[in-house]
C-alpha cells in the first residue's frame, strides 16, 4: 500500500514538471514567433503578458473549480451555462434591480453555489452519472439565463440611474497592469491549491476519484465530497460570470458557449487524469497558460483564423504527449 | 414576448369561435391548429392567419425582427400570427413548416436557418399555393413569392467608404471579422474591401476573427493594438466586435483618436445605436430587419396584389446626429 502510495506521488510530481515542461515549450515558441518592435518582443511587453492573463482569468477560474471535479471522477459541463446566468443576474440586479455591488455578488455567488448543490444532489441521490445531470443542467441554466435576462444582452452603464462605480474594478487594472481578473484567478488557484494539498477534504477528493468503492468502505463520507466538488465547481463558474459581466460590461445570456471545453482542456492540458484521482490545481493554472499563451501568439502575428484553429488543435495534442510521455 | 401575446390573444378568440361552431374536427390539440382551421379561405370579414418562422428568437437581431413585424402585424386587423421559433435548428424549422402547411396558413413567412435544409419543405409549401415570402436568407432556386433581404455588400461598401471620410483617406485600419464562411462576414468585408482600395493611403494592418462575439472582438483587438502601435480606425463586422474593441482600446489607454464603425445599429439597450449615442461607436450602419416590409408584402399578397420578387431594404448610416432620433423611432 505504501509503495503504491510513494509511486503516485512520485508521478504526480513528474507529470507536473512535464506540464511545466510544456509551457516553456510554448513559452519558447512564443518569444521566437513574437513579432518585434524597435528590437524589442512585443510578446514580452508587460502589457501583453498581463492581457494574457486577463484573457484567460475567465476560463481559468471555471478549470480551477473543473480540477476539483475531474479529480473526483466526475465531469461539470454545465459551467459555461452557469457563467451565462451569473453574469445575465449580476447586469440586472445591477441595472434593473437597483442593488449595490455587494449584494449582487452575494445573491450571484449563492445562486451559483445552489446551481452546484442541485446538480449534486441528481448525482448522489438520484445515482445518475455527472456527464447527464451536468449536461441537463447546461440546459437548464443556460434556460435561467434567458429567463433572467428577458433573451438578450443587459448593458452595464455606470453612473446615475446606473450600476455602481464599484463593481468596475472587478474588470479593471490595479495601477497601469495589473489586471484585478488576474488577481482574482491566481488567488483562486492558490486557495485550491491549499484546499487539494492541505486538507482532509483534499485527501478525500483524490481518494473518491481514485477508488470510489474503496473510499466508500474506508469511511470517506462519498456523496459529502461530490456535494463539495460540483458546489466549487459551481460556485467558481458564478464567480468567472461576474468578472465576465464586469469585463464586457454586459450579461449576455447567450454567453459562455462551449466554455465547458476549454475548461476541461486546460485541466488536461495540466496533467489531471480524465478518470480522476491523479492531478494538481498548478497543472491546471499551467494548462490555462498554455492555451493563452498559444491564442495570443497566432493574434500577434495575424494567423489566418482557418490556420490558428488547425493550429491550435496540434499544440494542444503536442502538449498533453509532452506531459504524458516517460 | 410580443409573440406570445399574439398567439394568445388568438387562441382566446380561437377559444370562443370554437364553442359557437361546435365543430368535432376542430377539437386538436394543437391551438395553432384551431385558429387556422377556422380561418382557412379568408374571406370577407375573416382573419388570414400567416404562419411565420424564425430560425433563432435567441439572436437579438431576430427579436429586433419579431418585435418589429409583430407591431406592424398588430396594426392590420385582418391579420393574425402563428408563430414558431427553430433554435437554430434545421429539422425543428422544416418541422415548424410542415405544421404551418398541415394547418393551411394563408401565407407563410420564413427567415430560415440555412439555404439547402428549408429548400425542399419551402418549395412544397408554395408549390401547395400558399404564398412564400422569405426574410434575410433565401433558399435555393426562385420557389417563393418575394425575398426580403438586405445588401451585406453594399453595407460594407457604405462602413467603407465612411471609414475613408473619417480617416481624410489615410491610415491604418483593423478589420474584425465575423464567423468564417457565413455569407454576412465574407459580403461585409469584400464591400468595404472594395470602398477602402480606392484609397491607397489606407492600410488594412490586421483582419483578426472574432466571430460576431464581443468577449473574442476584445481578445483580438487587443493582440491587433499591441502588435500595430498606430491604429486609427477599427472597422467590426457587427456592434458587438465593435464594442469589445472599444472596450479593448479604452482598457489600453488607446481609445484617443482611434475611430471604431460596426454594423447592425440595434436600438435596443444592448445595441449598436445606444453605443454611438453614448459616444462608444463613432458610427453603426443599419441592418435592416425586413419586419416592417415582411408585413407591407404580406397585406399586399392577401389582397391579390403584385408583390416584387426581390425586395432591398437600405441601410442608414446612425451616427451621434440621428441616433437618439433612430432609436426613438423604433
Amino acid at each position: 500500500m505504501t509503495l503504491l502510495g510513494e509511486r503516485r506521488i512520485g508521478r504526480v510530481k513528474l507529470s507536473q514538471l512535464q506540464a511545466f515542461l510544456g509551457l516553456i515549450v510554448v513559452f519558447i515558441l512564443a518569444c521566437v514567433f513574437s513579432p518585434v518592435r524597435r528590437g524589442e518582443l512585443i510578446f514580452l511587453d508587460p502589457g501583453n503578458l498581463t492581457d494574457i492573463l486577463r484573457q484567460v482569468s475567465e476560463k481559468g477560474i471555471i478549470a480551477v473549480g473543473m480540477t476539483f471535479v475531474i479529480l473526483a471522477g466526475g465531469i461539470d459541463l454545465s459551467v459555461g451555462s452557469v457563467l451565462a446566468f451569473a453574469a445575465s443576474l449580476s447586469a440586472v440586479m445591477l441595472m434593473r434591480g437597483g442593488y449595490g455591488t455587494p449584494e449582487t455578488l452575494l445573491a450571484v455567488l449563492a445562486a451559483g453555489l445552489l446551481i452546484g448543490a442541485v446538480n449534486a444532489l441528481v448525482i448522489t441521490k438520484g445515482r445518475i452519472q455527472s456527464f447527464i445531470v451536468t449536461l441537463a443542467m447546461m440546459s437548464g441554466a443556460r434556460g435561467l439565463a434567458r429567463l433572467v435576462s428577458g433573451g438578450s444582452g443587459v448593458e452595464i452603464g455606470y453612473g446615475a440611474g446606473g450600476a455602481p462605480q464599484s463593481f468596475s474594478v472587478l474588470g479593471g487594472k490595479l495601477g497601469q497592469f495589473v489586471p484585478v481578473p488576474a488577481l482574482i484567478f491566481l488567488a483562486t488557484v492558490a486557495i485550491a491549491w491549499v484546499g487539494l494539498n492541505k486538507t482532509r477534504f483534499g485527501r478525500y477528493v483524490h481518494a473518491v476519484g481514485s477508488n470510489e468503492t474503496a473510499s466508500r468502505l474506508s469511511g470517506v463520507g462519498v456523496d459529502w465530497v461530490k456535494f463539495g466538488v460540483f458546489s466549487i465547481c459551481s460556485l467558481l463558474a458564478a464567480l468567472a460570470g461576474i468578472i465576465h459581466c464586469a469585463q464586457l460590461e454586459q450579461g449576455n445570456p447567450n454567453d459562455g458557449v462551449a466554455y465547458e471545453l476549454d475548461a476541461i482542456a486546460a485541466v488536461v492540458i495540466g496533467g489531471t487524469s480524465l478518470s480522476g484521482g491523479t492531478g494538481t490545481v498548478v497543472g491546471t493554472l499551467v494548462g490555462t497558460l498554455i492555451i493563452g499563451i498559444i491564442n495570443n501568439i497566432l493574434g500577434l502575428n495575424n494567423v489566418d483564423a482557418n490556420v490558428q484553429l488547425l493550429l491550435k488543435g496540434i499544440i494542444i495534442i503536442g502538449a498533453v504527449l509532452l506531459q504524458r510521455r516517460g | 414576448m410580443k409573440a406570445n401575446l399574439t398567439t394568445k390573444d388568438g387562441q382566446a378568440r380561437q377559444n370562443s369561435r370554437r364553442a359557437f361552431l361546435g365543430n368535432l374536427s376542430l377539437a386538436l390539440p394543437a391551438s395553432l391548429l384551431l385558429t387556422s382551421a377556422c380561418n382557412r379561405g379568408g374571406g370577407q370579414g375573416d382573419k388570414f392567419v400567416i404562419g411565420f418562422s424564425q430560425a433563432n428568437k435567441a439572436e437579438p437581431w431576430r427579436t429586433w425582427m419579431d418585435d418589429t413585424l409583430m407591431k406592424e402585424a398588430g396594426k392590420q386587423p385582418k391579420i393574425e400570427i402563428a408563430y414558431a421559433d427553430a433554435q437554430q435548428d434545421n429539422s425543428k424549422q422544416v418541422a415548424d413548416v410542415e405544421n404551418f402547411l398541415r394547418q393551411r396558413v394563408d401565407l407563410l413567412i420564413i427567415s430560415p436557418n440555412e439555404a439547402k435544409p428549408l429548400t425542399g419543405i419551402v418549395k412544397r409549401v408554395y408549390e401547395s399555393g400558399i404564398p412564400v415570402i422569405i426574410l434575410d436568407r433565401s433558399i435555393e432556386g426562385d420557389s417563393y413569392t418575394t425575398f426580403i433581404g438586405a445588401n451585406n455588400r453594399e453595407i460594407g461598401r457604405a462602413a467603407g467608404e465612411y471609414a475613408a471620410q473619417l480617416l481624410g483617406g489615410k491610415g491604418s485600419v483593423v478589420e474584425i471579422k465575423g464567423l468564417p464562411g457565413s455569407t454576412p462576414a465574407i459580403d461585409r468585408s469584400a464591400g468595404f474591401r472594395e470602398a477602402v482600395a480606392a484609397h491607397s493611403g489606407i492600410k488594412i494592418v490586421a483582419d483578426p476573427v472574432a466571430d460576431w462575439l464581443r468577449d473574442k472582438g476584445r481578445e483580438q483587438a487587443e493582440a491587433a493594438l499591441r502588435a500595430n502601435e498606430k491604429i486609427d480606425l477599427v472597422y467590426g463586422h457587427n456592434d458587438p466586435m465593435a464594442m469589445g474593441a472599444y472596450l479593448a482600446a479604452t482598457a489600453m489607454n488607446r481609445a484617443e483618436g482611434l475611430k471604431i464603425i460596426g454594423i447592425d445599429g440595434l436600438p435596443g439597450t444592448e445595441g449598436g445605436a445606444k453605443a454611438v449615442l453614448d459616444g462608444k461607436l463613432d458610427a453603426t450602419f443599419l441592418y435592416p430587419n425586413c419586419g416592417k416590409e415582411a408585413i407591407e408584402t404580406a397585406v399586399k399578397i392577401l389582397n391579390k396584389e403584385r408583390a416584387p420578387k426581390t425586395i432591398t431594404p437600405p441601410t442608414a448610416r446612425i451616427t451621434k446626429e440621428n441616433a437618439a432620433q433612430f432609436i426613438k423611432s423604433e
